[in-house]
């Protein structure tokens, strides 16, 4: 067996951001300007239209508002739980005595993102017996365990093995090794993901409306199931637009903590 | 959910009984043979009411001579509605409210049950060429519920104008469940609160999927009030109790018949002579227990719907 990065299939794809584009104003602005640009063009043709009731009334500063913040304190609780749950699991299985444990741990997180999200809420909200935040959360958080926890091991497991040996050599314990070598090593590697647990928790939040705990599905289904295009549309763009900023702003983060000359 | 599991399982069984169903078994009915060479498609809506009436249709059709084509559980109302515009099928089963507010986008609905079907069946031939035949007698618009249990906590209300009072004196009472639609629709709950005078206090309104909000009702957990549908087979079987609508405000849902130009042109007298006395006998009672039978008892919708026709003489 050797200790080669196991590659992540099916958990999106393991971007890592280079510390050379710290620097690039593209990188940093092209998003951004891109969202405003979008945003703005939504705003100017949803204004233009002619709107009746239903639009008037999902469509106002307060919805809008109100269901943004739901959708991100469920993105956001879900995605630091699993961060809370992921990362730390992802280091204990990467340590040698742990290593008959990895196909079961990584089987059930498997499981989690294997079924359906509608079911999976189904499933949550029935085991649960109630509704509401804390069902959806726990859903949410069993659905992305796996990229967190995947990217975590990979992450450490691609840090070249005789860096940690020469780390050893120099007389450092296991832990400063994990803290001060392995981990900043791996960190590129976690972040992405972390992007790719954020954004499948800003699709599938969209789920929640229909188990009693908002956020912007309520926009999305309510242009569906009223055939009102103005709504459709407007709540489509609102959470690709979250997505976009959430993955952008991790993203951000990402760079500033990857360690310089990688 | 429940729904889309009970929709599968009829689609399931009505594969098998399809095999069991060929050849006239010279049932009975005024209206037998007389669509004899005809060939109509006939679809419906996904959930229990509408595999119901769809099956009657086709039974009726069948037992009338027609060559029917079953396309029954076509999809939601749009994909329903798109396949009727279209000509892949020439017949389903629409309701007046949901071809005024949802088609033709508007706002107000009309009190009138005969109005109501008047506007759409006039406008909807004149700008797509269907025709709408009689309206049925049951109507299946919104309505309020709680668990009867719950009767004693709440002050057993009666009519919606009841509700006026537990939400000033206990507003903590006044939980509610919906759909996420209908606490958009001006017909729906903003349009009700309008009607009655009064709000359901912040936070205390719970949108849910349509199947969940019986449940939660039933269980009073998170709300003790329910938007229910008022032909739904769940009411009576969750042992829910309906609050009248007092003031009239919730708008009608009588479903039709709705057959392209291309099968009414050429059969439209036959058409008539068949459905106007189903629909005529399709009662609010009657039509909540055959709904009854499939959403809680969990019979075959084409079975139910045979029983029914053949009980009524119709087949």
């Amino acid at each position: 067996m050797t200790d080669a990065p196991v590659v992540s299939s099916g958990t999106g794809p393991l971007k890592v951001e280079r510390s050379s584009d710290r620097g690039s104003v593209l990188s940093w602005v092209g998003m951004p300007v891109f969202l405003a640009v979008i945003f703005a063009a939504t705003y100017l043709w949803v204004q233009s239209q002619e709107l009746g009731g239903v639009e008037q009334r999902v469509l106002t500063r307060d919805q809008i508002t109100s269901r943004t913040i739901q959708h991100l304190e469920l993105t956001a609780v879900s995605t630091l739980i699993v961060i809370l749950i992921a990362i730390p699991l992802g280091i204990l299985l990467t340590r040698r005595a742990a290593r008959p444990l990895v196909p079961i741990v990584l089987g059930i997180a498997n499981i989690g993102q294997g079924i359906p999200s509608l079911g999976l809420l189904a499933v949550v909200f029935v085991a649960f017996g109630q509704l509401g935040f804390t069902p959806v959360v726990f859903g949410l958080v069993a659905y992305s365990t796996l990229p967190i926890l995947r990217n975590t091991m990979v992450g450490l497991q691609q840090v070249d093995p005789s860096l940690i040996k020469a780390s050893r050599g120099m007389g450092m314990s296991s832990l400063g090794i994990l803290l001060r070598v392995e981990l900043p090593l791996a960190i590129p590697v976690m972040i992405a993901g972390i992007r790719t647990a954020l954004i499948i928790n800003v699709g599938t939040a969209t789920l929640a409306t229909f188990f009693g705990a908002g956020g912007l599905g309520y926009i999305v289904y309510n242009g569906i199931t009223l055939n009102r295009t103005t709504v459709l549309i407007t709540g489509v763009v609102l959470v690709s637009g979250l997505a976009l900023i959430v993955d952008y702003l991790a993203g951000a983060v990402g760079r500033l903590l990857a360690p310089r000359g990688l | 959910m429940n729904r889309r599991i009970l929709a599968l399982t009829g689609a399931a069984a009505m594969i098998t009984s399809l095999a069991a169903c060929g050849g006239d078994d010279g049932g009975g009915g005024d209206t037998e043979g007389i669509l004899e060479g005809a060939s109509i498609t006939v679809g419906s809506k996904d959930f229990d009411e509408q595999l119901i009436l769809g099956h009657i249709s086709r039974l009726a059709l069948e037992n009338a001579g027609a060559d029917v084509t079953d396309e029954i559980n076509t999809g939601g109302t749009d994909v329903a509605r798109a396949a009727l515009t279209s000509g892949n099928i020439d017949t389903y089963w629409e309701y007046n409210g949901t071809a005024w507010i949802s088609f033709f986008q508007e706002e107000e609905p009309i009190p009138d049950r005969i109005e109501q079907y008047e506007v759409v069946r006039d406008r909807d031939l004149e700008e797509n060429q269907l025709h709408w035949l009689e309206p049925a007698e049951f109507n299946n618009t919104y309505a309020l519920a709680y668990q009867a249990d719950a009767g004693a906590d709440l002050g057993n209300p009666e009519s919606l104008s009841d509700l006026e009072d537990i939400i000033a004196n206990d507003p903590d009472l006044a939980t509610l469940c919906v759909e996420s639609e209908f606490s958009a629709r001006n017909d729906g709950l903003p349009g009700m609160e309008e009607a009655y005078g009064y709000e359901f206090p912040d936070g205390n309104v719970t949108e849910l999927d349509t199947a969940i909000v019986y449940s939660a009702t039933a269980d009073r957990d998170p709300c003790n009030f329910g938007e229910v549908f008022t032909s739904d087979g769940r009411v009576s079987a969750l042992d829910l109790v309906v609050l009248e609508d007092d003031q009239g405000f919730f708008p009608l849902y009588n479903p039709s018949p709705v057959f392209t130009d291309e099968v009414y042109s050429e059969y439209g007298d036959q058409l008539d002579e068949i459905f106007d006395p189903i629909s005529a006998a399709l009662t609010q009672e009657a039509m909540t227990e055959l709904n009854e039978r499939v959403s809680v008892d969990l019979e075959q919708p084409q079975d139910v719907a045979e029983d029914w026709l053949s009980e009524n003489g119709f087949i």
